[in-house]
């Protein structure tokens, strides 16, 4: 199906968001070299243009999505995944987790933790994309660089490296504590308190995530006109009041754009999590949601439970990034 | 509006690229083989737990195999522990994707066998071993009277020790479990453990409760029923709160931890971080001054110097030996493999006399007990031997898989590990427990 129309509009396949924006504004151009031939019938190119998409987007979502929403009203466990008939249980799965005080424990860390998280890259990268700003050009194809091996860093190397920063016996981290004078520290297991294992967490995510956040407002910030600010400058604006006032409002699309973002990634945030259980952490206490996800239908192969949750998930992410979602639409409109 | 454009295009690709993550199913490259239906000529794959089966022994079992069946070939892949379970749930069910022979922990077996993955063994039984076989292996392997999983190897724990460390603190080798509480408390100072031992470390860390006479869960009939609040239990609990509280430097979080780096000596022969460590038998060849082998790897020299390292058994509540947990893989072939016959012919070889030879010649104990002696006479084999006899195996409860992969257990011993009530703790978890015993989801 997807081989068929890509062929079908070989040269677009590929970028289907600027195609399909493209024809409104072709439509209106007053002089196209080649003549437009029938100017009144209404334009089906960028329908046709959106076809891959449309077609990529059912092919990925739409059967495990079914599967999944068929599963939360099936009692499915290991026997069924040895072909036993599923048994059809209705809305018993989400009762069952919804009265489990587990899920909402995790729901509520996870939702904080995601909010943290996402708030904190954005923070850091926005200051990071101001800095790039006021820097000379050597300094800042630096930074990029940096940021950019950051960005291009392997999870699973990332985190090993940070859990052998880490690690109570042989880590970087408690030797400096240790030599500037934190005594107390010798032998500390971060990974050990919830709270210290999330300090941990928050720092490789904030580390992994700073670099898209701050390369994407970099390149928002470099399309604000030097003319306006030049002109708030001769007014007397301060740089404190030409960053609320001019910078902020102007790169506000890209800013809440990686937000949003920033929140669905962070709300799902898994295998970070996973990686640093596994070097030895309290393990229902420092589940987020996708963690949980899996343990119930990996580990415990309650699958039927496990898609409930995942359904919730869903609703929750929507739920989240929804007051964006809307304003964006109505700054489109 | 450019600027909203950009965005908007950056929203319809980023949502594209989660989506494709989201809904990713595990892929496991299993190459299996194809359609071929005729048992002449095919590949076929066996699936191995960890690296206890090693190199030598791999490279026998895809030789002999391609030997005695012309034209097959057998390729053998290796799974983590960790990771076999959920393995094993996505790809048995799957004929195209499934190995066809897999090894699987002697505890994992029945969350398998009591669904259905496993052929049927029953009709070559008595061919593969029969009654020579390790019977607890085999009965955590069968359900209703039928063989689904047979025993692959044994394996079991005895201490590790620092005879040096031991012998200049006047310390001799206990002949008692209290003893031996005793002794590595003394050992323990701020840079060394007594005793090293994890506070998640359950699988050591049950011993105290055999030694004591305490069982994790009973079974009646079908229903299990979690112990923990037994008396007994509760006194093996208490006890090994108090070693790892007195003994150990170890987090209490620590888990899955490879021991026996704490007991050579550190970098540039600085003290050893631990005077006593528990691990399976063959723990010896991490542990010892460092050689160079054939290869010209540096290598440790499996503890050559008895005057600096030895081992001894654990001590019971009264002297003899304390019941360690068994360790120990089964083996099953899958219902869904396409070259059933394959596979069986792959069994044979396992459980021929010059392959069960071999699993003792490299320290692990063979499924056929005839074949026990293999395991050699030295110290190491005799201790081992001595232990496994006394060793206990887990409750073999339709549910332990997911009580393994939920982790409840580390969660307990970390909990008393930390100095909770251990009376308290264990009413608590044997709610918890006795649902998911019985295989009852999310209790």
């Amino acid at each position: 199906m997807s081989h068929d129309a890509a062929l079908g509009v070989p040269a677009h396949s590929g970028p289907a968001g600027p195609a399909a924006t493209g024809p409104a504004a072709t439509g209106t151009a007053p002089t196209g070299e080649p003549p437009a031939p029938r100017r009144r019938r209404p334009p089906s190119a960028p329908y046709l243009l959106l076809v891959p998409a449309v077609v990529a987007l059912l092919a990925g979502l739409a059967y495990p999505v079914g599967k999944q929403v068929v599963m939360s009203v099936q009692k499915y466990g290991l026997e069924q995944q040895f072909g036993q008939p599923p048994e059809f249980v209705g809305l018993d799965n989400f009762v069952r987790i919804f009265t489990d005080d587990a899920l909402w424990a995790v729901v509520a860390r996870s939702v904080v933790f995601c909010m943290v998280n996402a708030l904190l890259t954005v923070v850091v990268g926005l200051a990071l994309a101001l800095l790039m700003r006021a820097v000379t050009t050597p300094v800042r194809l630096t930074l990029q660089v940096c940021l950019l091996l950051a960005w291009a860093m392997p999870m699973v190397a990332g985190v090993t490296v940070f859990k052998w920063l880490f690690d109570y016996r042989t880590g970087v981290v408690n030797w400096l504590l240790v030599k500037v004078g934190f005594d107390g520290m010798a032998g500390y297991s971060w990974l050990s308190q919830p709270m210290t294992f999330f300090f941990v967490a928050t720092m490789i995510i904030v580390w992994m995530s700073v670099p898209f956040v701050a390369l994407s407002l970099y390149a928002g910030l470099t399309s604000v006109p030097e003319e306006v600010l030049e002109a708030a400058r001769i007014d007397g604006a301060s740089g404190r009041q030409q960053l609320w006032h001019i910078l902020l409002p102007m790169v506000r699309p890209v800013l809440s754009i990686v937000l949003l973002l920033q929140i669905i990634w962070d709300l799902r945030v898994f295998a970070q999590i996973r990686l640093l259980q596994d070097a030895g952490a309290p393990v229902s206490e420092t589940n987020l949601l996708g963690n949980f996800i899996y343990e119930l239908g990996m580990s415990r192969q309650d699958f039927g439970g496990a898609a409930a949750v995942s359904i919730f998930v869903l609703a929750l992410t929507v739920l989240l990034s929804w007051p964006y979602v809307r304003s964006l639409m109505k700054e489109d409109a | 509006m450019k600027m909203l454009r950009f965005a908007a295009l950056g929203v319809a690709a980023t949502l594209a690229l989660t989506a494709c993550s989201s809904s990713d199913t595990p892929s496991d490259d299993a190459t299996t083989a194809g359609g071929e239906k005729t048992a002449e000529a095919a590949e076929i794959t066996l699936w191995l737990a960890g690296g206890d089966t090693n190199d030598e022994l791999r490279q026998y079992l895809k030789d002999t195999f391609a030997a005695e069946n012309p034209g097959s070939t057998l390729t053998i892949e290796e799974v983590a522990w960790p990771d076999l379970v959920t393995k094993l749930t996505t790809a048995l069910p799957d004929e195209a994707n499934t190995p066809d022979v897999v090894e699987i922990g002697n505890t994992q077996s029945p969350t398998f066998t009591t669904v259905g993955a496993f052929r049927d063994l029953t009709p070559i039984y008595d061919e593969l071993g029969g009654d020579k076989l390790l019977q607890s292996f085999v009965d955590v392997g069968s359900v209703d009277g039928k063989n689904y999983a047979l025993p692959y190897y044994f394996g079991s724990r005895y201490m590790f020790y620092r005879k040096d460390i031991w012998t200049a603190a006047g310390l001799e080798v206990p002949k008692t479990l209290s003893e031996f509480s005793e002794s590595v408390a003394k050992l323990k100072t701020d840079t060394q453990s007594g005793f090293a031992m994890g506070g998640q470390d359950w699988r050591n860390g049950i011993s105290w409760v055999f030694a004591n006479g305490g069982e994790l869960a009973t079974v009646d009939g079908t229903t299990w029923t979690s112990t923990l609040s037994d008396p007994k239990t509760i006194e093996g609990l208490t006890q090994w709160q108090e070693v790892y509280r007195t003994a150990s430097n170890l987090p209490s979080t620590e888990r899955d931890v490879a021991y026996w780096d704490f007991l050579n000596d550190g970098t540039d022969g600085s003290a050893p971080a631990a005077a006593t460590i528990m691990a399976p038998g063959w723990a010896r060849w991490s542990i010892g001054d460092i050689t160079t082998n054939d290869a010209g790897d540096e290598v440790r020299d499996g503890m050559a110097d008895d005057t600096t390292f030895d081992i001894f058994a654990l001590p019971g509540v009264d002297g003899g030996i304390a019941p360690v947990f068994a360790g120990g893989s089964n083996i099953a072939v899958s219902a869904k493999s396409q070259h059933p016959e394959l596979a069986e012919n792959l069994l044979r070889i396992i459980f021929s006399e010059e392959y069960q030879t071999k699993l003792g010649g490299a320290g692990l104990g063979p499924g056929n007990s005839d074949f026990v002696s293999s395991l050699g006479d030295d110290k190491f084999a005799t201790t081992m031997i001595e232990t496994a006899a006394a060793s206990k195996l887990t409750p073999a409860a339709p549910g332990w898989a997911a009580i393994e992969g939920a982790f409840v257990y580390e969660e307990l011993f970390q909990k008393i590990a930390d100095g909770g009530d251990v009376a308290a703790l264990a009413t608590e978890y044997d709610a918890k427990l006795t649902p998911m015993l019985n295989g009852g989801a999310a209790g």
